[in-house]
């Protein structure tokens, strides 16, 4: 039986339900009874039960696509900050697609320390150690564009149901978007004033993430931008 | 120096008006700094306390790390202007026993397994001081635990009783903790009503202590209450309309 | 500093099927102590002295008794400091440096102990009101750590001060060292739901919270401490209450 309304804001150790449900996410059991562990909404499916947290450090997941920046390197590759408690590791033959010859002149010409990488997360291993491909369509290292960062626990709100709202984002502004599961999203754009349109339009839903509506007010900002002057 | 009052309870009041079994005027706010990952401010009467909590973030020095487990840090430091008589900057033996018992009082409830090898920092500082300022930053630091997104089985709620003039009263102020007989803070999971903290200082009988416990456990619901409603407030903002 | 050591999930598993049976890896019931031994008078340049074995763990408290500075709020009475070394000597887990939190905890708990039941009149102890007073300095050494460090500090603590008897120190005017109260704690640990008292060194690697109570002679309670990861419900506080008053009744036997 649920003791909340779906959506509804719930904070660490409220009572959610009571009986045989399935937890994820935030969601944890105590006996018969499940709770939040964290502050967020519910989330309610049949026998399914998660909190989507508004907030959280972000921790990687296989699969996963994230923006990282090289903070390091050694012979055969770089340590990337992926924003999280946890560094990512990017060999140079991930990055470059095959195998490389490490006695042919150091890998910096390949990435330098603080450039910054779109990657995907291809295993996280118990001790946490994160391996990183930067090889596949769409990856490697990041050239132009402006880096934002907002809290991880916003991104699935920045994506939108079926990428409703990254696609409303693009289409208004005209610019181009790289959501990182990690928080950060690269926005490329001709025209300046639409892509800092767009880093306002991010942290307006960073901000108002656990409301409803935001699709369209996100939509009626950028427009109102685009319309303002050439 | 304070002299001390004839009498500390007169009619059943304390000297500011209390009951036994209230609290000081308490407010408390969530995500009041911008750097931290979560962060609270809390005024239990004249207290005024700041927490902040980094984390889970990457732990340095390497050998301190857990390979199953966050570690849990917890760093309680009174300002020097804090206090009527300066204290000097700086870690004494009273922080260190304090923020040892704090870093306890959160331990049974932090999900610390789901951060292996990582750290969870808790700052703790005491702005201005009026006793009871360990539990005034427990309270605070449950809070921004909450708003750092750090899942917990619970938040953890804590206030101090003490006897004066042979009654029992929870929150005392400086004069009460000081003109008293004995001071016991005390920390609660609210879900399940134990206890994470328990001090005691000076003279209970069995009874009494048995009555005190009992009178703190209400006074931290009471706490509960007001951390509930601190870490709501922060969403329940409308959205601007245009 | 990590006051625990590494403890195998085997022995771990072990402790705990043990403690859900009521029992413990040395064969003690739950609410029986390792032996205890008190010897004093040993260090023949402090005033006061007690050597505590509790099983394997063993302090020496030495009480030193020098002029000093009273305290500017309370212009003619003595001063207690009490401090403890947890020195490398006592476990290869304890590191040389200034006092960690351990350490700190123990003097601070055992101070309480001694301060609150007000077993030594301070206000025997001035010299000259506002300039000199006596000073009391217990310093607290543990030369072999096997657990449960409190409860043979504070007994050790407690029985050094009754072994003052007159200090033989410059200027001393009283008759004998001003001690009235025997303070003692009693540590309770936390295993399996199951409450113990005098935690062995497994037993406090393994536990999930402890309380340590100290009481007088008449049952009433001075200081009290909770610690470890763990928590404790109310009744688990109220029976270690009635654990610490029975055994401490029993330790304080020792001080004859």
């Amino acid at each position: 039986m649920l003791h909340v309304k779906n959506r509804e804001l719930v904070i660490p150790g409220q009572l959610i339900a009571e009986g045989g449900y399935s937890t994820y996410g935030g969601a944890f059991r105590d006996g018969n009874q499940v709770y939040s562990s964290v502050i967020g909404l519910v989330d309610a499916r049949g026998q399914d039960i998660r909190i989507i947290p508004l907030g959280g450090r972000y921790v990687p997941r296989r699969g996963d696509v994230v923006i990282g920046v090289a903070i390091d390197s050694y012979g055969s590759g770089w340590i990337l900050d992926i924003n999280s408690p946890y560094a990512g590791n990017l060999f140079v033959s991930d990055l470059a697609g095959r195998k490389v010859d490490l006695d042919r002149g150091d890998i910096s010409q390949y990435l330098s320390i603080g450039d910054v990488v779109v990657a995907e997360v291809m295993d996280v291993n118990e001790r946490m150690r994160v391996h990183l491909d930067a090889s596949g369509p769409g990856m490697g290292k990041v050239r132009g564009g402006k880096l934002v960062e907002i809290s991880s626990a916003k991104v699935p709100r920045v994506i939108g149901r079926k990428g409703s709202m990254t696609a409303t984002l693009q289409d208004v502004s005209g610019c181009k978007l790289k959501v990182g599961q990690n928080g950060r999203i690269m926005i490329w754009g001709k025209d300046q004033k639409m892509v800092n349109a767009v880093v306002e339009a991010l942290l307006m839903i960073e901000r108002e993430a656990h409301t409803s509506g935001l699709t369209d007010r996100v939509r009626q900002f950028l427009e109102k931008i685009k319309s303002e002057g050439a | 120096m304070m002299e001390k009052p004839e009498k500390l309870i007169v009619d059943g009041k304390r000297l500011d008006g209390r009951e036994p079994g209230e609290l000081r005027p308490l407010k408390i706010q969530a995500g009041v700094l911008k750097r931290a990952d979560g962060s609270a401010y809390v005024e239990m009467g004249l207290n005024k306390v700041l927490a902040a909590v980094y984390g889970p973030r990457e732990l340095h020095p390497r050998h301190l790390q857990q390979p199953d487990t966050a570690v849990l840090r917890c760093r309680y430091n009174m300002a020097p202007f804090s206090v009527d008589d300066r204290k000097r900057p700086g870690p004494d033996r009273r922080s260190v026993e304090i923020s040892k018992v704090i870093r306890d009082a959160f331990e049974p409830v932090v999900f610390t397994k789901l951060y292996p090898r990582s750290g969870i920092d808790v700052f703790i500082e005491v702005l201005q001081a009026d006793a009871g300022t360990r539990t005034a930053g427990i309270n605070a630091a449950a809070v921004a635990l909450a708003d750092a997104g750090v899942p917990m089985r619970d938040l953890v709620s804590s206030v101090a009783v003490g006897k004066v003039d042979g009654t029992i009263v929870i929150d005392l102020t400086k004069e009460e903790d000081q003109f008293g007989t004995t001071d016991m803070p005390v920390a609660m999971l609210p879900r399940k009503k134990v206890i994470t903290l328990l001090q005691m200082d000076g003279h209970f009988t069995q009874e009494e202590f048995e009555h005190a416990l009992a009178l703190a456990m209400n006074g931290c619901e009471q706490v509960y209450g007001a951390q509930k409603q601190a870490l709501r407030a922060k969403y329940s903002t409308k959205p601007e309309e245009e | 500093m990590k006051m625990y050591e590494i403890i195998s999930s085997v022995k771990r598993d072990y402790i705990a099927d043990l403690a859900r049976q009521n029992k413990r890896t040395d064969g003690r019931t739950l609410d029986q102590y390792r032996e205890v031994s008190v010897e004093t008078g040993q260090i023949k340049s402090a005033h006061g002295s007690a050597l505590v074995k509790i099983g394997n763990t063993q302090v020496l408290a030495g009480v030193k008794i020098q002029r000093g500075e009273p305290f500017p709020d309370t212009p003619n009475s003595g001063v207690l400091m009490v401090n403890a070394e947890l020195r490398p000597i006592a476990s290869p887990t304890f590191e040389l440096g200034p006092p960690d939190e351990n350490s700190i905890e123990l003097a601070r708990v055992v101070d309480r102990g001694i301060r609150e039941s007000e077993t030594i009149d301070l206000d025997k102890l001035g010299i000259t009101p506002g300039e000199e007073v006596w000073m009391v300095y217990i310093d607290l050494h543990a030369l072999d750590y096997d657990g449960n460090l409190i409860d043979a500090a504070s007994l050790a603590a407690t029985t050094a001060l009754w072994n003052i008897k007159k200090p033989q120190v410059e200027g001393w005017t009283l008759d004998e060292f001003p001690v009235s109260k025997k303070p003692i704690a009693v540590t309770v640990s936390k295993i399996n739901g199951k409450l113990m008292v005098d935690p062995s060194l497994d037993e406090e690697n393994v536990m999930d919270a402890r309380l340590t109570i100290t009481t007088v002679e008449d049952g009433s309670i001075c200081a009290m401490q909770k610690g470890g990861a763990g928590y404790l419900t109310v009744e688990e506080i109220k029976a270690a209450y009635e654990l610490a008053r029975a055994k401490a009744a029993e330790l304080r036997e020792h001080l004859g």
